[in-house]
């Protein structure tokens, strides 16, 4: 059990690191990473609704009829959603605007209700908590590489905070839509590159 | 039939513990919410007409039943009188409703200045009414009594070239403000003397 | 009017869901290697998507907004979503079993769209009255399905193309959905 668990956790962060190996949740992953700030804000508050939305789920997994198990899922996310929702603009708000309708746009995020189904309808506490955990934080991890590259690049600041010289021209292209997909994709390749192991 | 219904039941269920467990949570953040609401949407102006106040005017701030509607006004006070009041108009402007804070000092019933919060106008152009500070001041000192309007209509305000649609926005809100001023000054005057010091 | 026009074309060109709003990317990666799924998706969605944006619509304005409860709107959006969708689906079988058996398979995995939940945010977030709320999710939902069934249209073309090994599949389609984008950008200059 606690081996299964720690292998549960783990297993996120690399063999099925989302969105590399497990290519869903794709569209926050290219409109949040345009900075650093956002992509980690919005890594927390996945990570915190996979986490939260496995257990219940997990916990509920006998009470809930097949036939509608779907929507109930979804009623435990969008619910999850909406706490973190409500936190960050309590404590967040100026980050809060800058991901605007992506959060509450977390609840269609197929990672979260593609666990719940795939693992947490299934398994017990401990493997869905560690599940949503591993999960989570990879993603997190995923977001911070790419939105790094994306504003060191495009706009040549990491936090907000310039990291080349005065002469540095920003490559625009970076933090624009068509940046985001090319070099989502060209981080899948180099991650294809290194091999599953 | 009855399977039906028992799915039915089970979201039922679902939905309205989500909706309760919610509920409470609003409620709980509710007032910082909104305190984190006014910081970063109308804050910005407010702090900018109020510049020089000994007070933090988003805090000393109250409401004041208009009609149907309620309005929140901001209080500066200024070498411990509190003579400025600010609150927060619309005027249609070229794309939806252009949001403006108008300060007034109630001393003399002249304008102290205006700001911007909330509009849609385009970027380089009527957007410009939020950067271009000389267009702003032209509202200084205006007296309530005294009608204002565009340079065009006959009045006194000179419009942002390429941008009156939004200018005038901005003056039909100013209007809109001097009539609420106008109906409310007395209970605006009493709710004033409660924060001399 | 003139102005309805001009929300559909910027709906559908410059601010296409797909390529410049980054919404309904997984459907949009996932049905576009063949011609007919796309078609098929495409379909669906624009069906669901117009019914979508009606309807949470009308239950903002008359429900979430009269009883102050706007904060539920995420859970009362992606109800109102996953519910429409299942009486398409349920509809479609009974009344029209041809559209049934085109876009059935699709159907449920809408739900899950990001598009469609992304539309009925947007329209939320714009506060457009009624018709300009119809307006925009119609443009929207066709900007959808005009840059998914064109997409799949390069991607048919890639298949026979010789792609080193590690960019085949998704990583090819995303940086080919990056040249697209670069096209759509184009139109920001008419905007």
């Amino acid at each position: 059990m606690a081996k299964s668990a720690v292998q549960e956790f783990t297993k996120g962060l690399w063999a099925e690191i989302p969105p590399f190996r497990l290519v869903l949740g794709l569209c926050p992953v290219l409109a949040v990473t345009k900075g650093v700030e956002t992509g980690i804000f919005m890594g927390i508050a996945t990570t915190f609704v996979l986490v939260c939305s496995n257990v219940i789920v997990s916990l509920l997994r006998k009470v809930i009829p097949k036939g509608v198990r779907i929507a109930c899922f979804i009623v435990v996310i969008a619910t999850f959603v909406t706490v973190a929702e409500l936190l960050m603009q309590a404590f967040a708000y100026s980050v809060f605007m800058k991901l605007g309708i992506f959060m509450p746009l977390i609840v269609v995020n197929c990672i979260i209700l593609g666990r719940a189904e795939a693992l947490a309808s299934k398994k017990g506490v401990g493997v869905s908590f560690a599940d949503g955990l591993g999960m989570g934080i990879g993603f997190t991890l995923s977001l911070f590489a790419l939105a790094s590259i994306r504003e060191i690049i495009g706009n040549g600041t990491f936090y907000e905070i310039p990291v080349f010289g005065e002469s540095f021209q920003p490559f625009t292209f970076m933090i624009e839509a068509p940046g985001a997909f090319v070099s989502l994709g060209l981080m899948l390749c180099i991650m294809n590159l290194l091999g599953k192991k | 039939m009855r399977e039906m219904i028992r799915l039915f039941v089970v979201i039922l269920i679902f939905s309205a513990v989500s909706g309760g467990l919610l509920t409470i949570l609003h409620s709980k953040t509710e007032a910082r919410i909104e305190y984190q609401e006014l910081k970063f949407v109308k804050g910005p102006a407010i702090k900018q007409i109020m510049e020089g106040s000994s007070n933090d005017p988003l805090v000393t701030r109250f409401k004041l039943k208009d009609d149907t509607e309620e309005r929140s006004f901001y209080v500066g006070i200024f070498d411990g009188d509190p003579n400025i009041v600010a609150f927060e108009t619309f005027g249609k402007g070229y794309e939806g409703d252009i949001g403006v804070i108008v300060a007034v000092n109630v001393e003399n019933d002249e304008i102290f200045g205006i700001g911007m919060t909330t509009n849609k106008e385009t970027p380089g152009v009527g957007k410009r009414i939020e950067t271009d500070v000389d267009f702003r001041l032209q509202f200084n000192e205006l007296s309530i009594e005294e009608s204002i309007k565009l340079r065009n209509d006959g009045g006194q305000i000179d419009a942002i070239s390429g941008a009156s649609l939004s200018s005038g926005g901005v003056v039909a809100a100013v209007g809109s403000a001097k009539e609420i001023y106008k109906r409310l000054k007395p209970e605006i005057i009493e709710k004033l003397k409660g924060f001399k010091t | 009017m003139g102005d309805l026009i001009l929300l559909s074309v910027s709906s559908i060109f410059v601010n296409n869901i797909l390529l410049m709003q980054y919404l309904g990317n997984c459907p949009f990666l996932g049905v576009s290697k063949k011609m007919e799924t796309a078609v098929g998706m495409a379909m669906a969605v624009v069906f669901v998507m117009v019914l979508a944006g009606v309807f949470t619509w009308v239950v903002n304005t008359y429900l979430l907004k009269p009883f102050e409860v706007e904060f539920l709107r995420t859970v009362a959006f992606i109800l109102v979503i996953a519910s429409l969708v299942q009486f398409v689906e349920m509809f479609l079988k009974k009344s029209i079993p041809a559209l049934y058996a085109g876009l059935g398979i699709f159907l449920p995995l809408i739900t899950t769209n990001c598009a469609v939940m992304g539309v009925a945010l947007i329209l939320n977030k714009e506060e457009y009255d009624f018709i300009h709320a119809l307006v925009a999710s119609t443009a929207y939902a066709i900007g959808f399905g005009l840059a998914l069934v064109l997409f799949a249209g390069v991607r048919e073309r890639i298949l026979l193309a010789r792609v080193p090994k590690p960019l085949q599949d998704t990583a090819i389609g995303l940086v080919m959905a990056g040249m697209m984008s670069l096209a759509f950008f184009a139109f920001k200059g008419m905007a």
